[in-house]
């Protein structure tokens, strides 16, 4: 009995033969190793971004996720703040809107449900 | 330090889900002030409040499993679990819209003089803005496809080509579909034939505006670096979204604008 992975339920189902012998997603090797430098003419340092990669900069992911995770930031600040004030300010203004709003809602609400006064 | 025994995500308290409500409290009331008093102001509120709160608790959502690696595979399972039923529901809310379209032009009233489309009404030549509409939302079924290949082969200057070309497609869409709305011959007060078409190709037309937002983040996402080749569902849950929106389409575009006309 062979077996893949069905991507969509994330699970192991039955297959054929052909399909455990031509796994999904395997791809001919390719060299991942550039092609020899060539010293006749000015060499870039593998360091320099290419023009063609500079899509909007480096990963910024790992620093984020030290930020995150870090246990100095143990100190119990739960997710939606843990970024300290731009943070606080968000949750202030939404806090404010929707606290201010509920009661400006009642007190409408109230003032509509009054019976109309005579003009 | 405690650790759990037990793969799932215990989040931190938060305070979305009540402002969530509260904004739902706004928006509903906002709109009963606007249609019976002509004031704007708690509409206004509760749509502003709304979006703060989708914002931060996606914002949140994101923090949790890129930045923090709360989404085991046992959680990420309850979120696909999450979409497919969402979807569904989604599904169900326009089979509502479809029901009341086949109710009314399936057996035309007198009122409508027992035709459909009713006396008077011309509708839009299906072969026209319509079918083009259809190529693009099907060509952006593509597009999105080839992004999701992109990613899994950790292609990323392909995956942002692709995303960016799925999305200019909805936003072509969109605009497309604006157009047609503005130059119709018809209005939503045309009888039962202007509600019907204009109530279910207009919350299509929110789908399709949600869904190219909810790609749109997709791609900042994958600018950004958040997705890897083998964990990246918040892409897929987009993808799901966009295909089902273009189905709901070709439905419409079947039904409405080629049956109906």
């Amino acid at each position: 009995m062979y077996y893949k992975f069905n991507g969509f339920t994330q699970r192991l189902v039955g297959a054929a033969a052909s399909t455990a012998y031509n796994p999904q997603g395997l791809k001919p090797i390719v060299s991942t190793e550039s092609p020899a430098l060539v010293f006749g003419t000015t060499t870039k340092l593998a360091s320099d971004l290419p023009a063609t990669d500079s899509f909007l900069g480096k990963n910024q992911v790992p620093d984020l996720q030290k930020l995150f995770q870090s246990d100095s930031k143990a100190d119990g600040l739960p997710v939606h703040l843990k970024r300290g004030v731009p943070d606080k300010l968000l949750y202030r203004t939404t806090m404010a809107l929707t606290i201010g709003g509920t009661i400006y809602c009642l007190v409408a609400l109230y003032m509509a449900s009054q019976p109309r006064s005579q003009k | 330090m405690a650790h759990q025994a037990h793969s799932y995500h215990m989040v931190d308290p938060s305070p979305w889900p009540i402002f969530g409500a509260a904004a739902a409290l706004l928006t509903t009331s906002g709109l009963i002030m606007w249609f019976h008093y002509s004031s704007t102001t708690l509409l206004t509120m509760g749509l502003l409040s709304m979006l703060l709160v989708m914002l931060q608790w996606w914002r949140d959502v994101i923090r949790e499993s890129t930045f923090q690696g709360h989404h085991t595979p046992t959680v990420q399972k309850g979120l696909r679990y999450g979409m497919i039923l969402f979807i569904t529901s989604e599904a169900f809310f326009f089979l509502g819209f479809f029901w009341a379209f086949f109710h009314s032009s399936l057996a035309p009233t007198p009122e409508l003089g027992g035709q459909w489309p009713p006396t008077g009404v011309k509708p839009l030549n299906p072969l026209e803005v319509p079918l083009l509409n259809t190529a693009i939302l099907l060509a952006s079924g593509v597009t999105v496809t080839w992004a999701h290949h992109s990613i899994t082969e950790g292609n990323r200057k392909q995956a942002i080509h692709a995303l960016t070309l799925t999305i200019l497609l909805g936003f072509y869409f969109t605009a497309l579909q604006a157009m047609e709305y503005h130059e119709a011959s018809f209005s939503i007060a045309d009888s039962v034939y202007g509600s019907t078409f204009f109530v279910a190709t207009g919350f299509h037309g929110l789908h399709v505006i949600i869904g190219s937002s909810f790609l749109t983040v997709c791609l900042l996402r994958l600018i950004k670096f958040h997705f890897t080749p083998n964990h990246h569902f918040g892409f897929e849950a987009a993808a799901w979204y966009w295909h089902f929106v273009d189905i709901i389409w070709l439905f419409l575009y079947m039904s409405m604008y080629w049956w109906g006309s």
